[in-house]
């Protein structure tokens, strides 16, 4: 356990030193971006990783959450600020609206209803365009702080404090319940335990912190647009929690950081950089169906004890 | 005696099929039940409408003094009716002890202690108190139908009711089975009804039968009388040629 802990404020002071560094807007940007993804990845796995119920519409919350900042801020002149409670709020009702008729069936009717629901958010942003901008989508979002270090620091704070949230849920009874949810959902209910209640809460826990996610990345990005609701996005979020370690809620988040800074480094090759990317992908699941994160973690840990 | 199950009128179809046919009976405080039929005749359908897995059309179900129609699964579990199920299913991916942890988290018995610990002790109780840390994945069929009987008692249930708790069970891992049922019904109190086949064992071990075939129950009795009624024998042998 303590070294868990030991590993993690390890993790946390080599991500906050990495701008430090190299010290370049750009090494700024990409990290600021990677931890967003961290946040997504790991509330997708909350979810998903640990009832294995797969969610195929995260970014439903992520473009939630992100509109949401843009509204208020575009729209309505808010204090860049208030974004951060309010994008939670946004994604945590889209949930629910999604949980409270799919998540009581058992099937791939969640799965799809979230992919299809995404699908939909992002024609809407572009039917609507008066009100959202359409394919500009909407610009001039306030920074919610004046220099991009801190506003990184700040993005890394949410993300360390949501993954000790997620982690302790996950090692603590209600993980317990929802992983039971993965092994036998019929089982589960004779063992007493109202299965849609732990399944909706967790989705909703998890669109919170993939709404806020999304509120950090618009107020880096200045701009939010239609692809926030994307099928891509939501596709490449799964990979990284594959590529991480599904239901770790930790591998995800180092998942999430290497492939960004995957694609970052592969930037040289210009147009071979997906071929390779995909390659790279392609032997990872093949080899290690299990993930490279969080299995290495595992073994690491196991030399030093 | 106080009857702690009382179903009356009991009816489901599926399409054409009716699988439950005005099942009527009652099961007094403390009593050990069996359900005697041949495949298909409505036993594992009429456990499930007991326990609400799966909706009655028609009919009541009263459990304890109030009406179980309409509750959901892990409601009526949480009223004190614990099942498990003719293949057991334990939860992939997790220890024997996590496995029980989950029903030690009910909300009926949540506030027990700890769920660790209650599992342990209920493990011990079913003679698998040194498998705690096994992944169930690894388990044996008969641990696993153990564990079935541990996570439905950490439920503290009233009424248990088993399916086919020795099915697929060797010759030596019947009789210590039947032992630990046995030894709940004794220590406990424990009202308990049970479906099987294997005659010899179940015999011995229920006090009163219910016999069904085609979704109705053909007869009622002690055991012994059981075995004598023709129409089980039908049931389970064919009549024979009228004109034979």
């Amino acid at each position: 356990m303590k070294i868990d802990w030991l590993a993690a404020v390890l993790a946390l002071a080599a991500l906050a030193a990495i701008p430090l560094v190299f010290t370049s807007s750009y090494i700024i940007g990409v990290m600021t971006v990677a931890v967003c993804y961290g946040m997504w990845a790991a509330s997708w796995d909350f979810m998903s990783g640990l009832t294995g119920r797969d969610n195929f519409g995260h970014s439903l919350f992520i473009g939630a959450g992100a509109y949401t900042a843009g509204f208020l801020n575009v729209e309505f002149g808010a204090n860049p600020w208030w974004s951060l409670p309010a994008a939670p709020v946004i994604a945590v009702l889209f949930s629910l609206l999604m949980g409270f008729p799919t998540l009581r069936l058992r099937g791939p009717y969640f799965a799809l209803a979230m992919l299809s629901a995404a699908t939909v958010m992002q024609n809407l942003t572009i039917i609507f365009s008066v009100y959202t901008g359409g394919q500009d989508g909407l610009n001039g979002l306030f920074p919610i702080l004046d220099s991009t270090l801190a506003y990184y620091y700040l993005t890394l704070a949410f993300l360390a404090a949501s993954a000790v949230l997620l982690k302790a849920l996950a090692n603590s009874s209600w993980g317990v319940i929802l992983r039971a949810i993965r092994g036998d959902e019929a089982a589960c209910q004779a063992a007493g335990i109202n299965v849609t209640f732990y399944k909706i809460v967790s989705l909703a826990i998890s669109a919170a912190i993939a709404g806020l996610g999304g509120a950090l990345y618009a107020h880096y990005q200045l701009q939010v647009g239609p692809d926030l609701f994307a099928v891509v996005l939501s596709i490449n979020i799964i990979i990284m929690v594959y590529v991480g370690g599904i239901g770790s809620i930790y591998g995800p988040i180092a998942g999430a950081i290497f492939l960004n800074v995957l694609t970052e480094t592969l930037r040289g090759l210009s147009e071979y950089r997906l071929w390779v990317y995909t390659l790279v992908l392609m032997l990872i699941l093949f080899f290690l169906p299990q993930g490279i994160m969080a299995p290495l973690w595992q073994r690491l840990r196991a030399r030093l004890a | 005696m106080m009857e702690l199950l009382e179903v009356a009128g009991l009816n489901k179809h599926f399409g054409g099929v009716h699988a439950v046919k005005d099942v009527s009976f009652a099961l007094p405080a403390g009593s050990i039940t069996g359900v005697l039929g041949p495949n298909g005749a409505g036993k594992t359908t009429m456990f499930n409408l007991l326990t609400g897995f799966i909706r009655a059309d028609s009919g009541s179900v009263r459990f304890d003094g109030c009406s179980l129609a309409g509750l959901a699964p892990h409601a009526i579990v949480n009223r004190g009716v614990a099942r498990t199920f003719q293949l057991a299913r334990p939860f992939t991916g997790m220890s024997v002890l996590e496995n029980v942890q989950v029903a030690c988290l009910a909300p009926r018995v949540r506030h027990r202690g700890k769920p660790r610990e209650r599992a342990n002790v209920l493990l011990a109780q079913v003679g698998l108190g040194e498998r705690a840390q096994v992944e169930v994945d690894v388990l044996p069929y008969g641990d696993l139908r153990r564990l079935e009987i541990a996570r439905a008692l950490a439920t503290s249930p009233k009424l248990l009711l088993l399916d086919e708790p020795f099915a697929g069970l060797g010759v030596t891992e019947v009789g210590p089975l039947a032992e630990v049922i046995r030894a709940l019904h004794r220590s406990e109190g424990l009202t308990i009804l049970i479906i099987e086949h294997k005659l010899r064992e179940f015999m011995q071990l229920v006090r009163n039968v219910i016999a069904m075939d085609f979704g109705e129950v053909i007869a009622v009795g002690a055991p012994a009388e059981i075995v004598q009624n023709p129409r089980v024998i039908e049931a389970y042998l064919g009549t024979a040629p009228i004109d034979a």
